[in-house]
Parts: structure tokens; sequence; C-alpha cells
């Protein structure tokens, strides 16, 4: 999240789109419900669903979309609001959209869109199966130039603008961001955009403008979104053509706005910003490969490192700040947090590095992989692949090819059990399996960060029953017999092992690590007015060096646990830790801020910042691009719901803490004056971006199983989408007449592993089930509890059948298409047990991502009878 | 003055934190449900389960609405039950509302069963030695000063405790500030002479399955609350082998193995 939970209720009007929030994160509607009932002024909620939900029946507006048309339908209110944007500028903050994004640049003279020839359905850069991005990026890289017709104040100079369409725009530069964005998004009009996504005209225009009144000044819309957004093959497009329409309608900073992604699972933020991913280091650093560019440390910094774009000289800001400049701090940091012992420049050949052949390392690359018999050995942490990734035929078949597994989970779950899965004779199996059991979450120490970034620490509530140890306990066991087994017999490679700081013992106190993850100054060093011990903890990430004289495991984390402050130690002297890293270092009075429980909203007017409840990453900013939050003199946009405020003098300090510091644009010295969207290298919120491998913009594709043709274009599918080929078998409509989404229920959690063996969830919900509509079941003659087989191209399930309204035929392009809900919390092991809809779902993934396309796939189902259902 | 919890079905989100938290305060047991196509479960109250959420699909105002509502004894301000039961088992609690049971005075009867024109108070089926149970408004909560389980661990504020008084003002507030969100009806605030839990609801209440009920409280004239007992009485001895068949049958099968069992033999 770009806010964070609280924030929902300052939004006028919030759009749920790709997620079921109110089952799937319950308490996020404690502040929608807050937004919805706010006395003078209440916020719309907007629902856009295949399935009419828990979340649509609290909507004002539900919009029934066909499953995968996001695009299509962003991209219907991208095109409105350009239309209404020129006609009424007034109705809209056109000197945030023009000063705070890119939409006036001039984008390279190569550039070509979808809709133009040759290769309709491509952009420009397509070549032996993916895209060069160099005709994406600006006309000038070093030096941005702009159509300065957009940069007049409301769009003046803009002289044609009450002209029709086609004379209008013609007066702009044919390569400006909003002239592309213009030519992209004119053809997503409204008809084409009802016969792709099934929803009726009125209805889109009703939610278009409904959701356009956020656009005004002092008002603020957010987005919230989840897994109906991200898995598919496009999802990260999908992201993109939200995070277009927050830019135009100047939401993104404000309080209420934004771009919200409502996380799948407890701490998977926390896991996330720690590097879980397979293309990032902790911190979102870049994973290095073992190209050439790569081979030194210099040559890794030098391509990870972004060069700055400046601003075009018509804005009035001047400096991009690029924050990412800042990586080779950080990665040295990093590398000195691991090996203190060792020069940067030595350690960096300790990482491990990736294929720059572009070997892919995500689940379901690992999947593939290991189904091809290149992997002896998994270490299966807290998850589940059996049940848990798509494709579970395929899955669990590939599992069969390892040597050795070890699962370490709070239960036994299906990937554990998966050789005594049903149908397979165990005899046929090799894999040699491994059980750990581990501790829950209330049974040990440690943070949890949640989706507004909070990263709040947690206390152990109970000991972990029987053997059952914490993962940072087997963890460090495991890392210290390896260095003992390369202690005694050598190995290819030992120093990274043998060399690897690992102060912990068997049981490891998480507080050391959050200090580790925060970061030392490791000898006495000077940095601006600043000077720190040696062994002092690091005030933020500011102060890192790149000279090798700091750590930090993490750098968004350096801040959570410092010195404390006279403030810190009179207000919370039950969290001052005397902290002293090595023997002959000082002791130092210090605090770890995520155990702050502070409830007083210090923030102005209330606005719900909490700024002492826990602490939040990046340097406890609690809506990040906040400085887009004001106009270029440090006065909110929004006066009822400030997050910054310049006093005259300075920013007020009930205020949140400003990215990028510095004083307000009009107010600052020439080369300081800076752009809000630090994080990227122009400083402007990107309506139109060069870093994805599908495309600048969002263009819309059908998904990998659809039933019907792309109304688009004739490129079918996300070009450069991640196509797996272990047992992936692709469906067609004739035999899989209806479309898939597999989705989870409030009363169940992921593979059901930690809720199938509660008995009070089991009651609630006690075994497997499929939604249909009404319509649909009448076709099939099915009733409510009937047992139904539902298949795919890659297996098939037996189930009950849920018969509902809430899901109907949705009219596309002259035919009707029936959705059925499938749910993923059933399996083999555990208390109540039953199929996974993850047996259904195709191994295909996202083009940035690779996540898989869970959400839109072809299926059919039947009704069992006789025997058969009574069998099941 | 005594309490109420008023239940707002604009709040509710149907997630059953409520059904889950009172299980876990009240310590009963799952029962082992089937999932009959759609989403009440268990599907009636019992003795060991106190409250259930009701899912109900209904057209309502030219709107589809998914609507949610929230099953428990409604605490009668003058309960039948108590009215009814010969032993005095059953007792309003004057400073709380609570309408809470006496184990130690209970013989069996089931009266109160009959009385209650909600249908609440359920019977230990399968015990030898059954009690009648019912919701308490977790009345040693509130002694204690705390809110009842249900209301605890509600996420979006659609259980609110209070005076029952300023529950019926708040109620009335909510449904005029949106009127097109809600029925213009605070159920409970007369039906049968008045009911510490107060309901408002975006959809008729008899859509919902609450029964249409005059104002006048049973025990005012016990005949109404009684006046169905010598059919209940002429009906107990055959409902009452039904039910032991019933139980028998089930514990039979019980050991024959369940369908789970059967399909893991596959691996075994």
């Amino acid at each position: 999240m770009t806010n964070h939970w609280i924030d929902i209720r300052n939004a006028d009007c919030i759009l749920i789109i790709g997620s079921n929030a109110a089952e799937n994160h319950p308490i996020s509607f404690k502040w929608v419900t807050a937004a919805m009932e706010r006395p003078d002024n209440p916020a719309k909620l907007i629902h856009v669903d295949p399935r009419f939900s828990r979340t649509s029946s609290k909507a004002d507006i539900f919009v029934r979309m066909r499953s995968g048309t996001d695009i299509a339908f962003m991209g219907g209110m991208i095109n409105y609001l350009l239309k209404d944007m020129r006609l009424h500028p007034g109705n809209y903050n056109i000197e945030y959209v023009q000063q705070y994004t890119n939409v006036a640049y001039i984008v390279n003279s190569g550039i070509k869109l979808p809709g133009e020839d040759p290769a309709p359905g491509f952009f420009s850069g397509w070549a032996d199966n993916k895209y060069a991005p160099a005709t994406w990026k600006y006309a000038d890289m070093a030096s941005a130039t702009a159509e300065a017709k957009l940069l007049t104040p409301n769009w003046e100079g803009w002289t044609n603008r009450g002209a029709d369409d086609e004379a209008a725009w013609a007066e702009l530069h044919d390569r400006c961001v909003l002239k592309l964005l213009w030519k992209q998004y004119r053809r997503y009009d409204e008809e084409k955009v009802s016969r792709i996504t099934g929803v009726p005209v009125d209805n889109l225009r009703e939610v278009y403008a409904e959701y356009a009144k956020t656009g005004a000044r002092g008002k603020a819309g957010t987005i919230m979104y989840a897994m109906g957004a991200t898995q598919h093959t496009y999802g990260t497009q999908n992201i993109r053509a939200y995070s277009i329409v927050q830019l135009l309608l100047a939401n993104m900073g404000l309080a209420g706005g934004g771009i919200n992604a409502l996380r799948g699972t407890s701490n998977v933020q926390g896991s996330t910003d720690m590097g879980l991913l397979s293309h990032i280091l902790p911190g979102y650093i870049k994973v290095p490969n073992d190209g050439d560019t790569d081979a030194t440390l210099a040559g890794y910094l030098g391509r990870i490192t972004p060069a700055p774009t400046l601003p075009p000289s018509e804005l009035a800001a001047d400096n991009p700040v690029n924050w990412w400049q800042h990586t080779p701090k950080y990665v040295a940091s990093m590398l000195k947090a691991w090996w203190p012992g060792a020069d940067p420049v030595v350690s960096y050949g300790y990482l491990p590095k990736g294929k720059a052949s572009g070997v892919n390392y995500t689940h379901l690359g690992l999947i593939e992989a290991m189904g091809n018999g290149k992997i002896d050995g998994l270490w299966v942490w807290g998850q589940n692949p059996a049940s848990g990734g798509p494709n579970s035929n395929g899955a669990r078949e590939a599992l069969g090819k390892l040597k050795w597994l070890v699962v370490s989970d709070v239960w036994m779950n299906e990937t554990a059990e998966f050789w005594k899965r049903p149908g397979v004779d165990r005899g046929d199996i090799d894999t040699e399996v491994f059980v750990l059991p581990a501790a829950a979450s209330f049974e040990k120490q440690g943070s949890v960060s949640n989706s507004g970034r909070w990263v709040q620490w947690r206390y152990r509530a109970v000991l972990p029953p029987g053997e059952a140890a914490p993962d940072l306990d087997i963890m460090s066991r495991l890392m210290k017999k390896i260095q003992e087994l390369y202690e005694e017999e050598g190995g290819a490679y030992p120093d990274p092992i043998l060399k690897l700081d690992w102060p912990y013992g068997d049981e490891v106190d998480p507080d050391l690590v959050a200090r580790e993850i925060n970061g030392y100054a490791l000898e006495t060093i000077t940095v601006g007015a600043r000077t720190y011990q040696a062994g002092e903890l690091i005030d933020w990430f500011g102060d890192l060096q790149s000279n090798g004289k700091t750590s930090s495991g993490n750098w968004l984390f350096c801040n959570q646990y410092t010195t404390a402050s006279a403030k810190d130690k009179a207000d919370y002297p039950e969290l001052i830790t005397v902290v002293q890293k090595n023997a002959g270092t000082a002791a130092i009075e210090s605090i770890n801020k995520a155990r702050k429980r502070n409830n007083m909203d210090t923030s102005l007017n209330e606005v719900g910042l909490y700024p002492n409840w826990s602490w939040c990453w990046p340097r406890n900013r609690r809506i990040i691009y906040n400085r887009a939050s004001v106009d270029l003199n440090g006065a909110p946009w929004d006066a009822d719901h400030p997050v910054l405020r310049w006093t005259g003098t300075g920013w007020d300090p009930a205020g949140d803490v400003i990215d990028g510091g510095g004083d307000p644009i009009n107010v600052a010295a020439d080369t300081k004056k800076n752009l809000p969207f630090i994080m990227n290298s122009e400083g402007v919120g990107k309506l139109w971006g060069y870093g994805l491998k599908d495309g600048p913009i969002p263009e819309a594709y059908e998904a990998w199983e659809s039933p019907i043709s792309n109304v688009m274009s004739p490129q079918q599918t996300d070009p450069a989408a991640f196509i797996g080929s272990f047992m992936n078998a692709r469906g067609d409509a004739a035999q899989y007449p209806y479309v898939g989404t597999t989705y989870r229920c409030t009363e169940h959690w992921q593979t059901g592993i930690m809720t199938r063996n509660l008995p009070w969830l089991s009651e609630i919900v006690p075994e497997m089930y499929v939604e249909l509509g009404e319509d649909l079941a009448g076709e099939l003659r099915i009733r409510a509890g009937d047992r139904v087989r539902v298949s795919s191209a890659r297996g098939s399930i037996e189930c009950v059948a849920a018969v509902t309204r809430r899901f109907q035929g949705i009219r596309v392009d002259g035919q009707t298409i029936h959705h059925i809900g499938v749910l993923w919390h059933w399996g083999y092991s555990g208390r109540v047990r039953g199929d996974s809809g993850n047996i259904l779902t195709p191994g295909i993934g996202d083009a940035n991502t690779t996540i898989p396309e869970y959400k839109t796939f072809l299926c059919n189902v039947e009704k069992l009878t006789g025997k058969e259902a009574a069998d099941v | 003055m005594s309490k109420g919890v008023l239940y707002d079905g604009n709040r509710c989100i149907g997630c059953r934190s409520c059904q889950v938290a009172c299980k876990s305060w009240n310590r009963n047991p799952a029962e082992d449900t089937t999932n009959k196509g759609g989403y009440d479960n268990p599907p009636r109250l019992s003795a060991t389960t106190f409250t259930t959420v009701r899912f109900r699909e209904v057209d309502h105002n030219g709107k589809f609405h998914w609507a949610f509502a929230k099953t428990q004894c409604m605490h009668c301000l003058h309960p039948a039950c108590e009215g009814a039961c010969p032993v005095g088992a059953l007792k309003r609690d004057k400073d709380t509302g609570a309408v809470v049971y006496d184990d130690g005075r209970c013989f069996g009867c089931r009266y109160c069963m009959v009385a209650c024109p909600f249908g609440i108070p359920t019977f230990e089926w399968d015990d030898p030695l059954p009690w009648i149970r019912k919701c308490t408004f977790c009345s040693g909560r509130l002694d204690g000063g705390l809110e009842p389980a249900c209301v605890t661990a509600c996420p979006t504020g659609a259980l609110q405790l209070g005076e029952r008084e300023d529950l019926i003002t708040e109620a009335r507030a909510r449904i005029s500030a949106s009127p097109d969100k809600y029925v213009d009806h605070v159920y409970g605030e007369k039906e049968a002479g008045g009911t510490s839990w107060l309901y408002i609801l975006p959809v008729p209440f008899e859509e919902m399955g609450f029964p249409a009920l005059g104002e006048e409280a049973p025990t005012e004239n016990p005949h109404i609350a009684m006046r169905t007992l010598p059919y209940y009485a002429g009906g107990v001895v055959v409902l009452m082998a039904g039910f032991y068949w019933l139980t028998k049958r089930k514990q039979k099968l019980s050991h024959t193995g369940d369908k789970h069992g059967k399909k893991e033999g596959v691996a075994k």
C-alpha cells in the first residue's frame, strides 16, 4: 500500500477492483465502513468483480465484469478521463498532473502503439519473442523535453481545447505522453469496452463519472486491489492501468488516495521487503547475474543504479531526486552486514548470481525445473506447493522427481504427504521427506509487516509444543551445521559460508536480527553533523556509506532500531534497550520502534497517521509520495485531510515524514526543487513507463485460456507471458465452455492447512464447493447441494455445488459467458478434506512477475449422479 | 435502563467472527456439518451453537442484495420463556437485560422452547441428562465490564453494545441519515413487548426470517405463549421417538466410517 489501512477512512470514493476485501481483509471494512458513514460527506463504494461477493453487498455500485478484462475496463476509464479533462479542466487538478507526472514529456521518435500498423497488438521493439524497450523511452533521457502547451496553467495554452476531438488533439505534439495515451485509449470506447467486459454501457458511464469526481482538488479516491488484479498474464499491467488513473486524478500521495495492494497473507509484505522473491535482494535491490557486466561490484552497481532524467525546463521543479542513486551505499552496507570482515568488492563475489540467459527462478520456474529433473532437493518453509500453486497435479508429480524434500510447517500438509496422496503408489516415489515442526506466530517473537508497511513487533504468547521451533532457530541450527561441515570437510567455495557473520545461537534472539537489519556504524564515522561511535546503530538510510564503514541488512528498515533520543527515553522508558554490538564497543541506549504502541493520533487534523504506533518503512513515512499531497507552495491540496503542511518557515512537525526532504518547490533554491516521485529516476509519476516487459502502457489481451477472441487486436494473449510446459495442457472453449476463477472465503486460509485443522472453522465451511449461477445451474439441471465434477485441461475435481444468483451469465461480444467460482482451500491432508481448485488452474504466469493466472481459465462442470455422487 | 445490542445489517460483512467468538468463549464444540450448497452453517441453533449468521439473496427496491442477519436469543424485556418456566430456571437479569438460565433448577420440561416467539432455546438431545441451551448475552462478561464475545470480535461495528434506549436513538439516527439504505423499522423495539437485541436491516425483516410479531409481550398473557401446548404435548412423544431413532442412526453411522475416511482409504 502506498497509504495504510486506517487511511481508507479518508477516501471520498473507494474503488475495489480485483479484491474481495470484505471477505479476505475483513478488518479493512472497519475503515471502508467509517468512510461510507462519514456524516457530512459519505464515501461511495464501487466494487468491480465477476462475482457478487460480501464486498459487493456493501457497495453503492456493483459492476459485474468478465474475469480478466480489467485493462479494457480501466482503458475505458482513461478514455473517459482524457475527454472530460480536455473539456472540463476545472473539474480536475491539472496543476498536479502537469507538475507531478510525465504528462507532457516527449517520447522517443521510434514509438509505435498496438493500434498502429505494422504488427497490430504489439508496441514497437518486439523481436525474438521479447521487447527491447529503447523506443519506449523519452526522446531525451538526460533532460526531458515537453509539449509546452500542456504545461500552461489549466492548459490554457492548448488553444484548440474546446474543438472536436481530432482538431484539438492534432494541436499537441504527436509523441507527448498525453497524446500517446489518447491515441491508445480512444480505441477503448464505451461500446467496445462493453463488448469485451460485458458491462452495460450505462453502468460503465455511471462508474467512470463517479470515480472521476475524485479528480477535483480537495477530493481523493483510493483503489484497493488484491490477487484478482495481479493473477493474470497481464497482472502487472492491470496495476499500471490503476496507476495511470490515480495519477490523472491527482490521487497519489494524498490521504484517502493511493494504490493500495491488499497483501494476500500475513507478513507477505515483510517477506517481500526482505528479498523473498527471486529477482530481488533485501530492500528491492536487483539480484546480480553471471553476465559480463555484473562480473564486478562496480559493473553491477553501474547496471542497477539509475541515471536521473532532469525535468523539462518548463516544470517548476528541477530536481528528480532519483533516490535509487544511493544504491551503491545500500549494496555495500548489505554486504558488510553479512560479511563484515571482507571488502565489499570481494564479498560481492560471495553473492549467488542468477543466469544472465534468463532462467526463471519463480515458483512456476522452480516447479518446471523440478518436473524436468533439474533439482535434487527442496526446502519448503511455511508453504504448500502441492496445493498452493497452479496445476497441482503437475506440482505433485514434480515433487516426486526430488531426491529429498524438507517441509517446515505448523501442520502436516499436502506437500509433506504428497507421496501418499490418493491415486498414487508410494512405492513409485523415491523422494526422501523430512518434516520439521515449526512454531506458530504466537509461539515466537519477531516483527510482522502489514500491507500498510507497518512493522509491528509481536511477543511470544505461549511456548511451541513438543519439538516445534521458530523458523529462525531452525535456520540458525542449519546454518551452524553447514558452517561446521565446511570447516571440517572444505568445499568448492567455502568463503561465502565460512566468512558469513553468524552471531546467533541455537535459539536466536529476534531483537539481534532486527539490529543487524537496521545496521551499525562499523567504526567511528561522521556523516554531516552526526558522529557515530563504532557499534552504534545508524539513524536512517541517508547515513549509510558505500565505503564499507556501515552495515545494514536492509536499507529500507534502517531507522527501525536506533539510538534512543531524549524524547524516546522520556516517552517510552520501557522500550529502551542497551545495545552493545561487540565487547569493546560502546553500550548505547537504543529503541526498537516496532515495539511502540502509542495510539494517540498526533497527525495534522487527526488524519490517522498514528506516527507512534509501531514504525513503518521508509523512515516512518505513513503515506509514500506524500510530497504530491501539497502544491508548489507546500499547501495541502486537500485542506481537510492534510498529510504535510508548509508553515511559511518549515514543514509542520505534526505532518508526515516528507519524501525526499527539502522545502516546497516554490520556496527551495535552484537545483533543490524536489519532485515528489523520488523512486522514479525522473521524479514524476509515470503515466507512461519503459520498465516493464510487455509494454509502456497497458494494452488489453485475453487470458491464456479464454472463450472469445481478442476484440482489440489480432494478438490474442500477452506476448511476453510465461508459459509453463510441464504437464500444462491448454483447454479450448469447445470442450471447456465456462470461465473458472479461484478465490478464498473468509473462513479458510490459503491451502486450508491452518484452518481446516480448526474445528470451529471447519464446521462453518466443512466441504469443498464450487459456486455457479442459477442460470447455468438451470441449464445443467444442478441444484444447490448436488455433487458435481469440475474439470479443466489439467485435471478434474469433485465437490458440492453452491447455486447462487451472485454469479450470472455475462453477455460478451454476442454470446453468454458463465463463470464458475472455485476455492483452493482443500486437499488430502488435515481434519476436513477435499479436492483443491488448483488442480484446475494453469501453469501460466504474468509477463513481469510470473504470478500465475489463477483468475481466468476454462473449465467444464457436470452433475454427478448415482454411485459417483455417493463416492464423493 | 438495561443493556442492549444493536445489529446493523449494513455494517455486517457476514464474516462470522461472531460465530467463532461465541464458540470460543462458551467452549462449545464444533458440530459435524455438511455443505448443503449455501453459506448458512451450522444450519440451525443448537445446544452447542448459540449464534449463526443467516445469508439470503433478496431483491428489494430494484436492487439485488446479499443480506446477512445474526441470530441468537433476543433477550426479551418480558421473556416468554421466563413466564413459561414452571420452576423459575429462566430469569431476566434486571441490570443487564440478559435472560439467563439456572441448570440447577431446570428439570427438562422444554416449555420454554414452545413459548419462545423466536424459537431460540434448544435442548441437548444427545445428552442423557440434557439441559436447555441458548445465548446468555455473555452475562458473566457483562458483569465483569466486558462486551459480549461476539461484539468484541466484530470487525466493522455491526454489533454495538449500549444502553437499550440509546441504541434505539442511534438506530433511528442511522436510518434517517441513509433512508435509502435501510428499511424504516427497528426490529425489537416493540416486537413481543421489546427485546434487548435490536436490528436494523437493508431489506425487509420477513425476508431474513424474522417473525412478524405484535407489540404485546407474551408474558402479559401467558395463554399466548402456552396455547400451543396441547398440540406440543401430543407431538412431543412422536418427536422424541424420531430423535431417538435419528441419534442412534447417527451414532451408528459415525462408527462405520465417514466419507473422508473412505476416500483417504485409497492411499492407505
